[in-house]
Formats: structure tokens, sequence, C-alpha cells
């Protein structure tokens, strides 16, 4: 099971416990608890694929905004940095706001752990996603930690798409798991509907009708 | 195209839509030739499943040819006639791997809501509400079949839309029930419920081997049915019948080895209980009516099985959990894992072992479909299934 990260995605040390692991010395590890404008998120998907493989499609970052919500690209600044720009805005609603920061990887453990943190921009945020053979090796649990601080980030979440920001890391760790498992995100914007009432025009913006879906571009079929 | 759209509770309507198209490369577009009402589809209707909302394009049950497909569905073609299950698996996934195709993790784009409601979230659904799926329904003139490689039969004999149809649905569904009641050879099997899945419950419950099955209804044209396939029936609305007596006498007191509660969570009862369970329901101090369930657990014999296709929504109250653990009882349940099911009982057919057909009751166009729910809704004219036509005027 993974180690505790020692690195610090914020200015201060993580605790022990502040690990995407969830076992230590053969205890479970609850997840940390917000506090001090920080918000923690932690969250596990059992993925019927390769360890390898995940790996490589998570550290492949230009490839992101095929799977993670809202995310408009991503470009490689060097081997372990990227510049990220994010949607602040539904897209339909001729909102082309964005926000951006810089991005840099801690460490990078082929095939199992892949720990990063912002280094300036719009957004504070750390995260950490660890790749582990499941017990009895049926496929790989990935499990994903990720930190923010309260800020245009969170709320570009909050306000337009109506998701929380530990919600958007769960679904985008679903897109992922969909992604890898069967080349592509279940998705039904765009499908035909009778006429929506007022009620159920407000409503909808709950559902993934109107929610965008990644795209999530058949990799294998590509 | 033109589709049958939930405008709010017992209130359907058929609309002009547009048509669906490809938005994933393993969808395929369905040019649907036969579609049919559903029991579970007078559930919408009445209101009783949360996140519908006015326009959902309603339907589960449907078949035709494929018109379209993308680039990444590779076992089907334009022209090929298909029966497509109304739960969508991946087929990659966990619980797809395990033949658990109901229980599928990469269908459902609204999975969230589904977690939110209940802990955990199936697989998505075609017409059944935002939270199994959001999908657009079969009962319309074409449909978007996701996941395509996975999902659709096809058919290759020229055997007629009627006789397959209900592959998409309640023939597997009640087969899968009849399963998951553990029938031994000359078992004596009870099924509440004479609606299509009740039905085929009956008739798959002879195909394990039951030597009597017991019939629960009270509509006279659903007992007629039950009986012209060889089960005893019970008409529980009859003066002086008590099911559960009736079941002893038919059993010499030990009760059935296996009872399928094929009705679920809008059952009516004649008791006390069943005003105490409108009562609770309407005061939404309770989400389901479980008279029959509660029926099953207090008939069914020491050590035997319950078995339940009907559907549950929520929370259920005065469920006799003492009686269900004394006897040491077995209950299996759940949406049905079509895929497991559809194939095996294409051949059934096909060998001229079953006509699934023999239910249906009424032909109509869509057009006549908004009256048709209401009334099946409200049992009358004797309706047993009712098949839709899309295209006919």
């Amino acid at each position: 099971m993974s180690e505790p990260l020692n690195e610090k995605p914020n200015a201060e040390p993580l605790p022990a416990a502040a690990s995407a692991g969830v076992i230590l010395n053969g205890r479970y590890l609850p997840p940390p608890e917000d506090k001090d404008g920080k918000i923690w998120v932690r969250t596990s998907a059992l993925i019927h694929a390769d360890a390898e493989d995940l790996y490589r499609m998570w550290r492949d970052v230009e490839a992101a905004p095929l799977w993670q919500e809202q995310i408009e690209r991503v470009t490689r600044t060097g081997d372990m940095t990227s510049h990220w720009v994010m949607r602040s805005g539904a897209k339909d609603k001729g909102n082309d706001k964005t926000i951006e920061w810089d991005s840099e990887v801690l460490k990078d453990e082929p095939g199992r752990r892949i720990a990063w943190q912002s280094i300036g921009g719009e957004s504070d945020n750390a995260g950490e996603v660890v790749f582990e053979p499941s017990p009895g090796g049926r496929g790989t649990m990935v499990t994903v930690l990720q930190e923010f601080r309260m800020g245009k980030l969170t709320s570009a979440w909050e306000t337009m798409v109506g998701r929380n920001p530990k919600q958007a890391v769960i679904e985008n760790l679903r897109h992922f798991k969909a992604l890898a498992e069967t080349g592509e995100i279940p998705r039904t914007q765009g499908q035909p509907h009778g006429p929506r009432g007022m009620i159920a025009g407000i409503k909808k913006s709950m559902y993934g009708e109107e929610t965008t879906t990644p795209p999530g571009l058949n990799r294998k079929a590509s | 195209m033109k589709a049958l759209c939930w405008m709010g509770s017992s209130k359907v309507e058929v609309h002009n839509v547009s048509d669906p198209t490809i938005l994933n490369p393993q969808d395929a577009i369905v040019k649907i030739t036969r579609t049919a009402i559903c029991g579970s589809d007078l559930h919408l209707y009445d209101g009783f499943i949360p996140t519908m909302e006015e326009g959902d394009i309603l339907g589960h049950e449907f078949m035709g040819i494929v018109e379209e497909t993308g680039k990444s569905v590779t076992n089907l073609q334009r022209g090929d006639r298909v029966v497509v299950p109304f739960t969508i698996a991946c087929g990659n996934c966990e619980f797809c791997k395990k033949k658990t195709w109901s229980a599928c993790d990469n269908t459902n784009p609204n999975a969230h809501l589904m977690e939110a409601a209940y802990g955990y979230s199936g697989s998505g659904l075609f017409g059944y509400s935002h939270m199994m799926g959001g999908y657009a329904g079969g009962q319309a003139q074409y449909v978007r079949v996701p996941f395509a490689n996975v999902g659709p039969l096809k058919i290759e004999s020229d055997l007629p839309d009627e006789k397959v149809l209900f592959l998409s649905d309640i023939f597997p569904t009640g087969y899968m029930a009849a399963e998951n009641a553990q029938i031994q050879e000359n078992d004596t099997v009870a099924v509440w419920g004479c609606g299509p899945v009740g039905q085929f419950a009956i008739a798959s419950a002879f195909m394990f081997g039951a030597a009597r099955v017991i019939a629960i209804d009270r509509l006279p044209e659903r007992l007629e049915l039950a009986r012209s396939i060889g089960a005893i029936t019970v008409d529980y609305s009859e003066e002086d019948v008590s099911v559960l007596t009736a079941l002893k006498d038919l059993t010499g007191g030990i009760g059935p080895d296996s009872c399928i509660d094929a009705v679920g969570l809008e059952a009516h009862s004649a008791q006390l209980q069943g005003i105490y369970d409108k009562v609770k329901t309407a005061l939404m101090l309770e989400t389901d009516r479980p008279s029959v369930l509660r029926q099953a657990i207090q008939s069914v014999r020491k050590g035997g099985t319950v078995s339940i296709p009907g559907v549950y929504g929520g929370l259920l109250d005065k469920v006799p959990f003492g009686a269900a653990f004394g006897k040491g009882i077995t209950m299996k349940m759940g949406q049905t894992n079509m895929h497991s099911y559809m194939k095996p009982l294409l051949e059934r057919i096909e060998k001229g072992q079953i006509d699934p057909s023999y239910i249906i009751s009424h032909r109509i166009t869509l057009e006549e479909a908004p009256e048709m729910y209401k009334v099946w809704r409200d049992k009358k004219q004797n309706v047993t299934k009712i098949v839709i036509d899309p295209w006919a005027a």
C-alpha cells in the first residue's frame, strides 16, 4: 500500500494521514477533514484496466480535457509542468470566461502514483492519484486525493455548473473509469425530448442532459 | 419523429420531437417497428418514480431495424433486426464481467443522482427517469441505443415481431424471477400478480420443474390467462378468500417452496393493511405499499425462497422480518440481468417451447397510447398487454 505523501501541496506540511492511500500499517485511514479554507476530497474507483495504462492515461495531461469536466485545454510547459485553462461558465450560454493556472508534478512513479500542485495562477490546488492492484487482482484500485483552497476554481464549479467541487472530483474519476473501461463516457446531451415546462426547464440543469459531459473521444477507435 | 412524452403525473402526450442522433462511438440508431407499454410504466404514469421531468420520452420495451451505427459498433449493421434490452450495459466493468449486467458501473450519466438517493447507482435504463440515466425511451419512431455492441439481440429468423418483442424486458424478467426462486423439481410455487411478468414467471416456473404453480390476482382476464398455461388460480378479491389460508390449503399446510412477488410497490390490498399503506404513502411516511411482500414472507415454507421481480422504490414499513429470520428464508431480487437471458430465451421461442405473444390483448397506434395508459392504469377493457406500432396511422 502507498506511503503517505511527504511533499507539501501548499504552504504547510501534510499530516501523515493526508495521502491518497487508504491503508497505513494495516489500518484504515479516514480522509482528511476540511478546515482553514481547505477542502479535501478522496474518492476511489475499481477499474478493469492495467495500472500502467491508467497511469499513462492520467499522466498525459494534454488529454485531460477528454475526461475532466470544464477543462478547456492543457499545455505541457516542461517535463513536470503544465498550463491549465478551465471554462468558468457553461459553454452553450455564450459564456467564454476562463480561469488559468500552472501545475507541477511533485512525484511521478510510473504505474503507481502521481502527485501534483498548482504553482501560480487562479487556482490553489494539490492532488495525488494512486494506482494499486485490487485485492485478488480484480483490476486496479484508483484512489484520488484532491485538495482545494476556496477561490475562483471552486466558485467556478459551484456557480456555473451547479456542482460542488468535491462532486466534480468524483465525477472526473467516474469519467476516467468509463473512458478507460469502455472507450467512451456515457452521455445524453443532444438527445430528443418533448417540450420542457418551466419547472423541468430549471431542474434539467441537475441532469446530464444539460451539464456538459467531457467528450471522452474513443481512444481505442482513434 | 413522433414520441410519447411524460408530461406530469397521469399525463402523457404524443409530441413531434427531433430525431435521435449518434452521440457516442458505440451508439446505434434503431427505427422502431414495435414497442410496448410495461406495467412498470404505470409506476411512472402514477408519479411514483422521482426525477421524471416534463418532456421525457417513455418506453423501455422495443425492437426494430438498425438505421445507423457509430464508428465503434462492430457487430451490428444497418438493416439488422434487433430486440433491445431495457437495461444498458457496458460489458467491461466489474459487474458486467460478473454478468450482473443491470448493475453496470458505466452507463448511467446521472449516477450521482442515484447515489444521492440510494447510496449506489445501477445501470442506465431507457425511458425511466433521470436518476436511472435519463435516456430517451422507445415509445417513439426512433431511438438511440448506447453501447450497441453489448445489448441488442439480432433476430435472424423470420419470427414475427410480436413473438420476440418481449425479450426486451418482461420475458427475461419473469424467467429470472423463476430462476431467483431456486425452484427444484416438483416444487410448489406461488406467484402474486398475473400481469405480463407474472405470466412469464408462471411459464418459467414450469420450465424449472415446478409441479404446481398457484397464481394470485383479482382480474378475471389475467387469472384466465394464468389457468390457460396450467396454474391454479386464487382470486384474492373474492369474499371469504384469504391468500394465506389458500396457500396453506394448497400445500398441505407447509406453504409454497417459493413465492414470487410480481407486483411490487403499488400493491392493492383489500385488508386493513392496504388502507394503512395508502394513508402512509399519501402522507409521505412510506414510499411503497408492500402488502404482497408481507404475504410472500408470511406464507413461504420454512427455508423457502422469496423472489421479487416487482419494482420497489424506497422505504418499506411493517415487513415481517421476524418471520423471515425465524423460517430461515432466502430472498432474491433486483433488476433483470437481461443480457444473460435474451439469447437462451430466443432459442426457446425458436424451438416453439413458448409463444410470448399470448399475453397481448391490445394492438394500438402511438396516438392511441395516452388513452390506453389511462385505460390500463384503471384496469378497464380487460387489458393484459398493449403493443404499439409507432408507424401506424
